[in-house]
């Protein structure tokens, strides 16, 4: 009798635990639907880094493309970056330097290295790398407080990703993002991210980070334009990235 | 100016036949060189018996422009072009033109496959410091400005899927029916093949290449991220000839022409081992260590500085001073080479903040504890770049690396992009 009796005290807790994690994918798929949008897509970015009198500091444009099964190209396009490429697939990464011609094989912490963090401009979805709880719903963080947000409270489930934990905070009724704490493998606070819908909050327009470890240095990522796209398979052949094709 | 004065006309001409359908840009340096002259070695005492035999190249300034065009044409043909439009003004000297082509290819994109003809830079392997297995552009590595090479002549195809690539190429063509002692070394014509194939968090790559007068080779190299924070890679490379330096068998001490020449010699091994681990605050230290067996042999370095010191005893006696001298000088022929020793050790300690990175190497040769050390300091504005970078030569004084011609290198440099 001992095991039925365990077996229907733990039923209801496993089952909640699964509909709790099933919860969390559907509220991150929302959300992901505010920042892609699709499963396969061409992104043109613009990242402007302002300084410490707000002025704009730098800025950097990169083509984005976002494939499936967590795949990424990076294209650099600004003059100081410009034939500087980064192929993300899953957790593997290369690097291709101008003039070089020879692609590299890169660590996760390397790609972490320089101007921006590729990772925040290439990784376009939350559903397929992290999991986690829903925590109570209050005050969105400032400047949104005096809205309602929902909490999640998020790990990733692989080790790839530039962030190993994120809190998020999405709007109550459509799940929108509203706002980030990107925690990195220390669990030391990286950035704040603020995300900006369009006129029509439809799509995230823009996001805003707060470097919390670079002296709260403000980034702010902006999509110019968002559009389906499925490259070619060879495109994302790491000895690939030395060809220059027609990518517009 | 010639030269350039028509790169230039044939780049602009290019850009506006291609207004529509092409991408472009480049950007402009203006580069300082402050260079030490050694006060060791064969050449500085071949100065010091007679000045000015053999002067080693000056401090100077360089104003330069790189160009990148790419024309886009129909079904998927492309022209693209890298030009260098450099002048020069060494102290104390006249100014001269230094403008290059880099590039200048067709290139005809058909998905999966991937074909090129012309001038085209093409740089294959691993590692860092040295690369065994390079054997298309052979370029220079450690270099203390990092810009562009100048390309290789080429006839390529490529087919890439999405774990796989593989490539086949003539490089320098036209050279194959040239005598021997026209395609020395990346100017020998060959055929060419590499294999690169994706195991997760390994990549393999095979090679193999077959020179017009050296021969065959084939050599293999793997790189593997063994964690986030490290990184591991290793090539080899085995070859039936080589070219390299060699002294004339029948030279005697006091020669009457140069008696280093370069020449077809036999095989051997090259192959390197290394390391990167980044982590920390943005900070990434780099360890290699190689062996080339094209260079020359310990045993041959014995009796190069052996030569030294009989052509030095020789100097002495003012009957014998001028052709010693002239001797002396020739001795520094074999130092033009991409590494002296045959083994060497590398360190590289590099800390990035975001716009500055700092770095820090040292190259040691085992052998003899010859040694070059490097700091570099650049920042990275939203269009501007700037390069500073001092390198010092040194070690025991009959180390080979303490007897180059400079002593130190200072470089700076600031770069504007567009």
């Amino acid at each position: 009798m001992t095991m039925p009796l365990l077996i229907a005290l733990l039923l209801p807790l496993v089952a909640a635990r699964a509909l709790a994690a099933d919860d969390v994918t559907a509220l991150l798929q929302a959300a992901d639907r505010f920042r892609s949008g699709a499963d396969a897509l061409q992104v043109e970015t613009l990242v402007t880094t302002l300084g410490r009198d707000g002025r704009p500091d730098k800025e950097r444009r990169y083509t984005v493309f976002t494939q499936p099964r967590r795949r990424s190209l990076v294209l650099m396009r600004s003059p100081a970056e410009a034939g500087q490429k980064v192929l993300m697939l899953g957790d593997d990464f290369w690097l291709l330097l101008p003039g070089s011609q020879r692609p590299l094989r890169i660590t996760a912490s390397q790609k972490l290295l320089g101007d921006a963090a590729t990772g925040d401009i290439a990784t376009m979805n939350w559903a397929d790398d992290y999991q986690g709880t829903v925590g109570a719903d209050g005050p969105c963080p400032a400047p949104d407080e005096a809205r309602s947000c929902r909490r999640l409270r998020l790990a990733a489930t692989r080790k790839g990703v530039s962030y190993a934990r994120i809190e998020l905070w999405i709007g109550q009724a459509r799940s929108e993002p509203v706002a980030a704490e990107l925690y990195v493998q220390s669990d030391r606070l990286a950035k704040r991210a603020r995300f900006v819908l369009d006129p029509a909050g439809r799509q995230v327009d823009e996001m805003v980070l707060l470097d919390a470890l670079a002296g709260h240095r403000e980034t702010r990522v902006r999509y110019l334009s968002r559009m389906p796209r499925t490259v070619p398979e060879a495109w994302l052949n790491p000895m690939f990235l030395a060809r220059n094709p027609v990518m517009e | 100016m010639r030269a350039s004065g028509h790169m230039l006309a044939l780049l602009l001409a290019l850009i506006a036949a291609g207004a529509a359908a092409a991408d472009g840009g480049g950007g402009i340096a203006l580069r300082a060189d402050g260079r030490g002259v050694n006060d060791r070695g064969p050449l500085a005492l071949a100065a010091s018996l007679q000045a000015g035999i053999a002067p080693p190249t000056p401090s100077g300034q360089a104003l330069q422009a790189e160009l990148r065009h790419v024309l886009r044409l129909a079904a998927g043909l492309s022209l693209q072009t890298n030009a260098l439009l450099a002048h020069e003004r060494p102290a104390g000297g006249s100014g001269r033109d230094a403008s290059r082509l880099n590039e200048l290819h067709a290139a005809w994109d058909l998905g999966a496959w991937q074909l090129a003809a012309g001038k085209k830079v093409l740089g294959w392997d691993v590692g860092y410091g040295y690369r065994p297995n390079d054997v298309v552009q052979q370029e220079a590595r450690r270099v203390q400005f990092g810009q562009t090479p100048a390309g290789r002549p080429l006839l390529m195809a490529e087919h890439f899927d999405a774990d796989t690539a593989w490539t086949l190429v003539a490089v320098q063509p036209g050279r194959w029916p040239d005598d021997v002692d026209r395609q020395r070394g990346a100017r020998e014509a060959a055929l060419a093949g590499r294999i690169y194939r994706r195991l997760g968090a390994l990549d393999l790559h095979g090679f193999a290449r077959h020179g017009r007068h050296t021969g065959a080779s084939a050599g293999l190299a793997l790189a593997w991220v063994a964690t986030d924070e490290l990184a591991l890679h290793t090539s080899a490379r085995a070859f039936r000839r080589h070219d390299g330096w060699a002294m004339a068998a029948d030279a005697t001490t006091l020669a009457s022409s140069n008696p280093w020449r370069q020449a077809m010699r036999g095989g051997g091994t090259q192959w390197l081992v290394g390391g990167q681990w980044t982590g920390g605050p943005n900070l990434s230290l780099l360890a290699e260590a190689w062996h080339d067996g094209s260079a020359l042999s310990d045993e041959a370095w014995r009796r190069w500085g052996a030569r030294n010191a009989a052509l030095a005893a020789l100097a002495t006696q003012p009957a014998r001073r001028r052709v010693a001298a002239g001797n002396l000088a020739w001795q520094a022929s074999p130092l033009d080479a991409p590494n002296l020793r045959r083994d060497n050790l590398y360190l590289r300690l590099a800390w990035q903040p975001t716009d500055w990175t700092l770095s820090i190497d040292a190259l040691v040769t085992p052998a003899d504890r010859g040694q070059v050390v490097s700091a570099a300091l650049q920042w990275r504005g939203d269009r501007w770049r700037v390069d500073a970078s001092l390198r010092l030569f040194g070690g025991p004084a009959d180390a080979v690396l303490a007897q180059l011609p400079l002593r130190r290198s200072l470089v700076l440099a600031a770069t504007l992009g567009f």
